[in-house]
């Protein structure tokens, strides 16, 4: 699903990963966040004491919303780009 | 097993914004060698964000008029000889040394001049709802699109205050989002007071139009004297409260409405992303129009700690012009250091001129106290650690307060953002009149988080 | 005219919040009591160090001392929570042949004091914390320490001091100039916010102790501020669920080996400490080193610590670090708290010197405190950490 995506600018490679055990199609550049953004997944992590659903605040690396777990390890979605083959689950609350 | 993540450079810029590349490409054409660091994956920084490489804007994104400046510079910046390296966190320095993280490695940039130039990011001012999937700043919006090409949503909502409003509402509109409302706190009387600084330049009054022209096309109305008192959905931002406000921004309860969005952008101004320059032991300064602290320089953007310089935001908020002749005259004055080189008169003018109309701009659109109101009992203020208003007001009152005594009394602020979101409204939130002097934020290592590893691995200064 | 009260503690750290406590407890109701500090409620070591509820089964006194202490935890939590009170127990780990046999020493000790703990094998272990590296040799569980958070506790304490006595006044951002006396009687104090006439001054500074004493005309008390180095991770990332600590940790924080707290060449030591934190985060400690009130952070101990905590769990290598920063321990010069009357000063007492214990004996630090200046027997014997030892 890549309509959420602006026309005309040029499709780049894509790039196949899993979020929450389920496939995802992004293309390569896009942030972690941006390709969930792109397939409506806007929940990225569940907050640490309430559990409430969190996604992007700022997009630029400094609110530390959008963490989520990378293969075991926390990054912020929306620094790190796209990887083939990585697993990607909701951060936060287990 | 950490020496060969060592980079040696004369000079190492911290952002590759408009300062950090006006500065990076003065030095580069002098024959210094330059190491430009920034956190994001390609150079431009937020303002003059580029799409990831394989995409291009053709028109399809509508851009104001100052972005010419933005190509021409990273024309020249992609063409020069400077080193930039991209998703780079900077967690530890000192005067001559960055140690940053990148891909999960330990790296240290060993350099004789350093260039502050990390830029700034958006004001939050918590409401409720706020922390909802959906709600994101002004900035990130505009990330979102420049930056990615992603339509951020069908319906939505641009609330806050300042100029970063204007270029959120055309991003979007680009997109093809439909914006039901454009809601600016201030009264249109008190953005008069930014007029002085925009009519005296000519730049700024022609993108002033540019803006003004894009909304009238789209038939989006500013609203001023408007904001969001919140928003609702299941777990995801659906509706949003919009209404009025007073003067010093409070809120007129009875005048609320609901609209149905599904995206919200909120921005109430640029706090200056001064943590690095303060763990280099920089002096800052208060702005008195209750902007936020900001680094102090001298007539050539030097800091009050030797052979560290700073340039852009993180000198007081002024966009992208600013940014520009400050970071070119930082460069000269880094030149000057080395070779002894006289700094250009026109440029030490140009960049005090851009500063003057930026202060006016800044002054315009200083928060309003009135706020601070929005938030209610049970609205989440710390989203790191889930502290409430009313958790951060008890702790205020029996801990002090002080930035420390809150912290401590709630956790607030003591999360992974490490108060970069909560801290500058919450002595506010807490009751304190927001001109006064906030409490400088305590900066401790590691400044962005880092794993553990890369602390244990990072290569001796 | 000078504000008049029945009683001021001095400190708002976790010491002074829990003599507010059980003083308001233990006095009537009608007593006038203020409690201020020079900064933040919390704000110097109670906000800065870790919020480990220890037992340490030395010998009988000890173990009533800290067992006590951590019962009246319990009971606090009970009636109040709010502080992520967390009875996780303690897992006393080692990696090295030579410290494996402390296990033993260590569960006999607590058997001596009537209590147990249980020696586990590398499987047991790994049941336990399954996160823990798989080499280790086994450990040593004690069901009965816990975790705090101490700077929310402090909040708890002077809640439930104002149960018993709404007139608790306390006072942040509200410092000490001097202590007021004559014929060897405390008169008051001089502070920030003007002077107070009472009776009776309580000292409960941590590292300041020395300070408000000498204010008072008293020698210097030997306590010395002993830095450490802390580190915190993310939240949700701990692979931990039970408060961890080397063995050797005994040895090196509460060991009786001679340590010099005057001289200016310490370069400290280490032995690793790890809290998990409700939020799923893990606290990692703990570093020691005598370098005065100097609190900036000393890379090669927090390095060395993490190092340690990674061998333990190697799952934190990878794990976002958030802050790191340095608290000081108040460091008594025998290694007891200072709990009592100053002998020839009357009304001036102190409630100060726990070291690494702060937290863990604060309540009946307190309690004791309360219990003789209220003139009840005492709980436990108190005698042992009474001032007057460092009386001319």
């Amino acid at each position: 699903m890549t309509n959420t995506r602006i026309p005309g600018l040029g499709e780049r490679p894509p790039v196949e990963f899993t979020f929450a055990s389920r496939s995802v199609v992004a293309q390569a550049g896009d942030s972690i966040a941006m390709a969930l953004w792109a397939t409506c997944d806007l929940t990225l992590r569940q907050s640490s004491r309430d559990g409430a659903p969190r996604g992007v605040l700022c997009n630029m690396g400094i609110c530390y919303e959008c963490l989520v777990v990378v293969d075991g390890v926390t990054v912020r979605a929306c620094t790190t780009l796209v990887r083939a083959g990585m697993h990607v689950e909701l951060g936060g609350k287990p | 097993m950490s020496a060969d993540r060592v980079l040696q450079a004369d000079v190492g810029i911290v952002g590759a914004g408009p300062a950090g590349m006006a500065a990076a490409n003065v030095l580069a054409a002098a024959g210094l060698r330059v190491v430009v660091l920034d956190e994001g994956h390609r150079a431009g920084g937020q303002i003059f964000r580029q799409l990831p490489v394989g995409s291009h804007n053709a028109g399809a994104i509508a851009e104001p008029p100052s972005h010419h400046h933005g190509h021409a510079l990273l024309a020249t910046f992609d063409q020069s000889r400077v080193t930039l390296r991209c998703g780079a966190s900077v967690w530890d320095a000192r005067p001559g040394r960055l140690w940053f993280e990148q891909d999960g490695a330990s790296w240290l940039l060993r350099c004789r001049h350093i260039v502050l130039a990390p830029g700034a990011y958006d004001r939050c001012i918590p409401f409720p709802g706020w922390t909802l999937p959906g709600v994101l700043t002004a900035g990130a919006l505009q990330v979102m699109v420049r930056g990615f090409g992603i339509v951020p949503g069908k319906r939505a909502i641009v609330a806050g205050s300042g100029p970063l409003l204007l270029p959120t509402v055309t991003a979007l509109l680009s997109a093809g989002v439909h914006v039901v409302a454009a809601l600016e706190a201030s009264s249109r009387w008190r953005a008069l007071r930014a007029l002085p600084g925009v009519l005296g330049n000519g730049a700024r009054l022609s993108e002033a139009f540019w803006y003004a022209r894009q909304l009238l096309k789209a038939g989006v109305r500013l609203r001023w004297g408007w904001t969001i008192f919140g928003c609702e959905g299941d777990g995801r931002v659906q509706r949003a409260i919009i209404g009025k406000v007073d003067r010093s921004g409070r809120p007129r309860r009875e005048t609320a409405q609901t609209v149905d969005v599904d995206v919200v952008g909120a921005g109430f101004g640029l706090v200056p992303s001064i943590e690095l320059g303060l763990h280099l032991g920089c002096t800052s300064r208060w702005h008195e129009g209750g902007a936020g602290h900001a680094l102090v320089v001298d007539a050539e953007q030097r800091t009050s700690v030797e052979n560290v310089f700073a340039a852009g935001e993180i000198c007081g908020i002024g966009g992208a012009e600013v940014a520009m002749a400050e970071g070119h005259l930082a460069a000269h004055a880094v030149l000057h250091a080395v070779r002894g080189t006289a700094v250009p008169v026109a440029v030490r003018k140009k960049a005090r001129r851009e500063r003057g109309a930026a202060d006016a701009m800044l002054r315009a659109f200083a928060p309003l106290p009135g706020l601070h109101e929005l938030a209610q009992a049970d609205t989440v203020v710390c989203r790191c650690e889930d502290v409430t208003l009313a958790t951060a007001q008890a702790a205020a009152a029996l801990y002090g307060s002080s930035l420390r005594a809150i912290k401590v009394g709630c956790r607030a602020g003591m999360g992974p953002c490490q108060a970069r979101i909560c801290g500058p409204s919450l002595q506010a939130l807490a009751g304190r009149e927001p001109t006064r002097a906030m409490d400088l934020p305590v900066v401790q290592v590691p400044l962005k988080a880092v794993r553990s590893e890369t602390i244990v691995n990072a290569p001796p200064a | 005219m000078a504000e008049t009260a029945d009683l001021i503690v001095v400190g708002g750290g976790i010491i002074g919040c829990a003599a507010v406590q059980h003083l308001a407890q233990l006095l009537p109701r009608s007593t006038r009591m203020v409690l201020c500090d020079r900064g933040a409620i919390a704000g110097a070591t109670s906000g800065s160090c870790m919020g480990h509820l220890m037992v340490t089964p030395d010998d009988a006194q000890e173990y009533a001392f800290t067992a006590r202490s951590v019962q009246l935890w319990r009971e606090l939590n009970e009636r109040h929570g709010g502080f992520d009170y967390n009875p996780t127990g303690a897992l006393y780990l080692a990696d090295d042949a030579a410290d494996i046999e402390l296990f033993a020493v260590l569960r006999q000790q607590f058997i001596d004091c009537g209590d147990r703990a249980d020696i586990l094998d590398a499987k047991q272990l790994r049941e336990l914390e399954p996160g823990l590296a798989f080499d280790l040799p086994g450990a040593l569980f004690y069901p009965g320490d816990g975790v705090v958070l101490p700077m929310l506790a402090c909040r708890a304490m002077l809640q439930e001091a104002r149960l018993h006595n709404p007139n608790v006044s306390v006072r942040p951002n509200c410092a000490i100039f001097g202590v007021r006396r004559a014929h060897g009687r405390v008169l008051g104090v001089d502070t920030a916010m003007g002077p107070i006439d009472a009776p009776i001054v309580v000292n409960a500074t941590g590292v300041w102790a020395p300070d408000l004493a000498e204010m008072a005309g008293q020698p210097r008390l030997p306590i010395y501020p002993r830095a450490g180095n802390l580190a915190i991770t993310g939240h949700h990332v701990t692979p931990i669920k039970t408060q961890l600590l080397e063995v050797s940790y005994i040895r090196f924080a509460h060991g009786t080996a001679k340590v010099d707290p005057t001289r200016t060449d310490d370069l400290g030591g280490h032995a690793v400490n790890m809290q998990p934190q409700t939020n799923g985060g893990c606290l990692i400690g703990s570093t020691r080193q005598f370098r005065g009130m100097d609190r900036t952070l000393n890379r090669e101990l927090l390095h060395r610590s993490l190092l340690r905590a990674q061998r333990y769990a190697p799952g934190l290598a990878a794990a976002p670090i958030v802050r790191t920063w340095v608290g000081l321990r108040p460091f008594s010069i025998d290694k007891h708290p200072l709990i009592g009357p100053w002998p020839g000063l009357e009304g001036m007492w102190i409630a100060a010197g726990h070291e690494g214990l702060g937290i863990s004996l604060a309540p009946i630090t307190g309690l004791l405190l309360a219990q003789q200046i209220a003139g009840v027997k005492t709980a436990i014997d108190h005698r042992p950490y009474l001032p007057a030892r460092f009386a001319p």
